[in-house]
C-alpha cells in the first residue's frame, strides 16, 4: 500500500464534526490527523502535467461562476517546502476540466493562479470535474513554482470518484497515470441536503533545490 | 467472427476514403503485438512499429518484410526517432532507456541507462548527437562519440514534449511543457532563441529544410511557423479541430504533414493533413472514420504516407495529395 500522510488540521476536524457528513476513504486519516506546526514534510508526489496546461492563467480563486452546473467544490490547503517552511514569492497555478470533462483551450474557464496568504495558504471555489475518455480519474492539475525550489507539477484526485468503488486504498491504480495514494484526497461534503458542496484539503510540499 | 468485423469495418470506411486515400499495404502483426505508434525513416522505406508485446518492429516498405525486431528489456517504449538518413533507430523506455539500433543490420550502437520515461528523441544529421528527453527532466544533448553528456537543456517547469535539429545541423528545437520553444546552438547547447508567443504546449516541432524556418504544433490545433533567426512567430496556418501531434516535412520541403489527435479521447479516428507550406493551405486531407493514425512520413516520391493500427494489422495509408 502506498504511503500516506493526512493533513487535515485540528480546526478543520472540528469544523467537519461540526455539521458535515464526511466520505473518507480511511478511518486512519482522521485518527492520524496533524497539528499545524512547521515540521519536515515529504515532498508532494509529482504527476502528469498532460495536455491541456495553458499560462497566463488570471489571478483569482474563483473559478466557478453562479449558476455553473456540477458539484460545488472548495479545495484549500497550504504550500510548503520539505523543511515544513513557506517558500516566499511562490505561484500555484491550478487548471482541470468543467463538470463535463472538458477543458477550456479558447478561454481560461477553471484556469487560475491562486491568490496565497503569507503563510502559504490557499482556497479556491470551483467543481467537481469530470471525466473523460483518455483519463480513467477524476482530477484538477497543479503547478507550484519558487524560487530556490523544484517545480511541482501534480495532481488532486477525490476518494469520491465512482472509480475508486469507494475503495482508493485499494483501487487507485485503477487510473495508470495515478501511481501515489498520496494524492486521493478525502472528499468532505458541508451544507444541507439541498446545497450540498464539496471541501477538499491538499497541501502542496516542494523540494528545495 | 474476426474477420467478420474486419469485413464490416471496411465497408465503413471504404466509402468515406475518397480520392485523397489509398490504402497502400496492410502488415499483420501476432495478435498480442498490436502496433501503438510508428516511427516512418525519411525516405519511406523503414516503418518501426512500438508493439504492446514490447518489442520494436521494423518492417521494410513497401515490401511490408519484417527485417529487425528489438526490445528495451521489459520497459514500455515511448519513443521511436530515425536519423536523418534512416540508417539509425532511437528507442526510448518507460523506464528512461535509450537504445540505438543500426537498421537494418540489427547492431546495437549505444545504450543508455535509465530514469524517468523517455518523451522524446532527436538525432542530429551527421549522428553525432543525441537529444533526449524525458519527463519532467531537462532535455538532455549527447556527445554520441564519447557517449557523454554535453549539457542539459532545462525548461521552466516539467521538461520537453518534442526534440528536432535542423538538417544543417546547427539548431536543436526543443517544445517545452511550459509552452516556450527555446532554440540551441547544437553542439554546444547555448540557448539561441526562446518564443513565448504560444500559451498552450507544443507537442511536435520540425525544422524547414533550409533550417531557417521551424514549424511548431500542439494544443492550440495550429501549425505555427517561427522563424528561427529571431524567435517569433511568423506565420500561422488555418487552425484545425483537433490538436497537432507529429509533422514530417517532405524531402523538397513544399509539403508539410501534420497528424492530429482528439486529446480528450486519443484513440478516436483524427485527421492527417498535408499542408502546402508556401500557399499555407491544406494540400490534402485524410480523415478516413475508425482510423486513428499512429505515425506519419514520406515516400521517396514525396507522397505523404501514414500508418493506423486495426488490431493485429498495421495499415499504411497514402496520401494522393489532389487537393480538396
Amino acid at each position: 500500500m502506498a504511503w500516506y500522510r493526512p493533513s487535515l488540521t485540528r480546526r478543520e476536524i472540528l469544523g467537519n464534526f461540526l455539521g458535515s457528513l464526511a466520505i473518507l476513504s480511511s478511518s486512519r486519516v482522521l485518527g492520524a490527523a496533524e497539528a499545524s506546526a512547521p515540521q519536515h514534510r515529504r515532498p508532494t508526489p509529482p504527476n502528469e502535467i498532460g495536455p491541456f496546461y495553458k499560462k497566463n492563467a488570471p489571478k483569482t480563486a474563483t473559478l466557478r461562476t453562479p449558476g455553473d452546473p456540477g458539484m460545488p467544490l472548495t479545495v484549500r490547503g497550504q504550500l510548503f517546502n520539505t523543511r515544513g517552511d513557506a517558500p516566499p514569492n511562490a505561484v500555484i497555478e491550478v487548471w482541470q476540466a468543467d463538470h463535463l470533462g472538458h477543458y477550456d483551450l479558447d478561454g481560461y474557464r477553471y484556469r487560475a493562479q491562486l491568490p496565497l496568504d503569507p503563510a502559504g495558504g490557499y482556497q479556491f471555489d470551483s467543481v467537481i470535474p469530470g471525466h473523460y475518455p483518455d483519463r480513467v480519474g477524476q482530477h484538477i492539475h497543479f503547478l507550484a513554482l519558487a524560487s530556490g525550489h523544484k517545480p511541482l507539477v501534480t495532481q488532486l484526485y477525490f476518494a469520491t470518484d465512482p472509480v475508486f468503488d469507494g475503495d482508493p486504498d485499494h483501487n487507485f491504480g485503477r487510473d495508470p497515470l495515478l501511481r501515489s495514494r498520496e494524492l486521493v484526497r478525502p472528499v468532505v461534503l458541508t451544507g444541507d441536503p439541498h446545497e450540498m458542496q464539496a471541501l477538499v484539503h491538499f497541501d502542496l510540499v516542494l523540494e528545495l533545490l | 467472427m474476426r474477420s467478420m468485423r474486419w469485413f464490416c469495418a471496411l465497408v465503413l470506411i471504404l466509402p468515406a476514403l475518397g480520392e485523397n486515400l489509398k490504402l497502400e499495404r496492410t502488415i499483420t502483426v501476432p495478435p498480442d503485438a498490436v502496433v501503438r505508434f510508428t516511427a516512418i525513416s525519411p525516405k519511406g522505406d523503414w516503418i518501426a512499429g512500438a508493439c504492446q508485446d514490447g518489442r520494436v518492429r521494423v518492417w521494410s516498405f513497401p515490401s511490408g518484410e519484417l527485417r529487425q525486431a528489438f526490445d528495451l528489456e521489459d520497459q514500455r517504449v515511448t519513443s521511436l526517432r530515425f536519423s536523418a538518413d534512416g540508417a539509425w533507430l532511437a528507442v526510448g523506455g518507460d523506464r528512461g532507456g535509450v537504445r540505438i539500433w543500426n537498421i537494418p543490420s540489427g547492431k546495437l550502437r549505444l545504450q543508455l541507462k535509465g530514469g524517468e520515461p523517455v518523451v522524446a528523441l532527436a538525432i542530429s544529421p551527421d549522428r553525432s548527437l543525441l537529444a533526449a528527453a524525458r519527463k519532467d527532466e531537462p532535455a538532455q544533448l549527447w556527445d554520441l562519440s564519447t557517449e557523454r553528456v554535453i549539457t542539459e537543456l532545462p525548461a521552466r517547469f516539467a521538461g520537453s514534449l518534442s526534440l528536432d535539429f535542423s538538417p544543417d545541423g546547427q539548431w536543436l528545437a526543443c517544445a517545452d511543457a511550459d509552452t516556450q520553444i527555446r532554440i540551441y546552438e547544437s553542439r554546444t547547447g547555448a540557448l539561441r532563441a526562446t518564443t513565448s508567443d504560444l500559451l498552450l504546449e507544443t507537442f511536435a516541432v520540425a525544422f524547414s529544410v533550409d533550417s531557417k524556418s521551424l514549424y511548431v504544433g500542439g494544443a492550440d490545433k495550429t501549425v505555427s511557423v517561427i522563424d528561427v533567426a529571431g524567435g517569433k512567430v511568423v506565420r500561422t496556418f488555418p487552425r484545425q479541430t483537433y490538436a497537432v501531434s507529429e509533422f514530417a516535412s517532405s524531402a523538397d520541403g513544399k509539403i508539410l504533414l501534420a497528424l492530429y489527435f482528439d486529446e480528450t479521447d486519443t484513440a478516436k479516428p483524427a485527421p492527417v493533413v498535408a499542408w502546402d507550406v508556401a500557399a499555407e493551405s491544406v494540400q490534402a486531407e485524410a480523415s478516413p472514420p475508425q482510423v486513428t493514425p499512429n505515425g506519419g512520413g514520406f515516400l521517396g516520391n514525396g507522397r505523404g504516407i501514414f500508418t493506423s493500427s486495426a488490431g493485429a494489422k498495421l495499415q499504411v495509408w497514402s496520401l494522393q495529395n489532389r487537393g480538396r
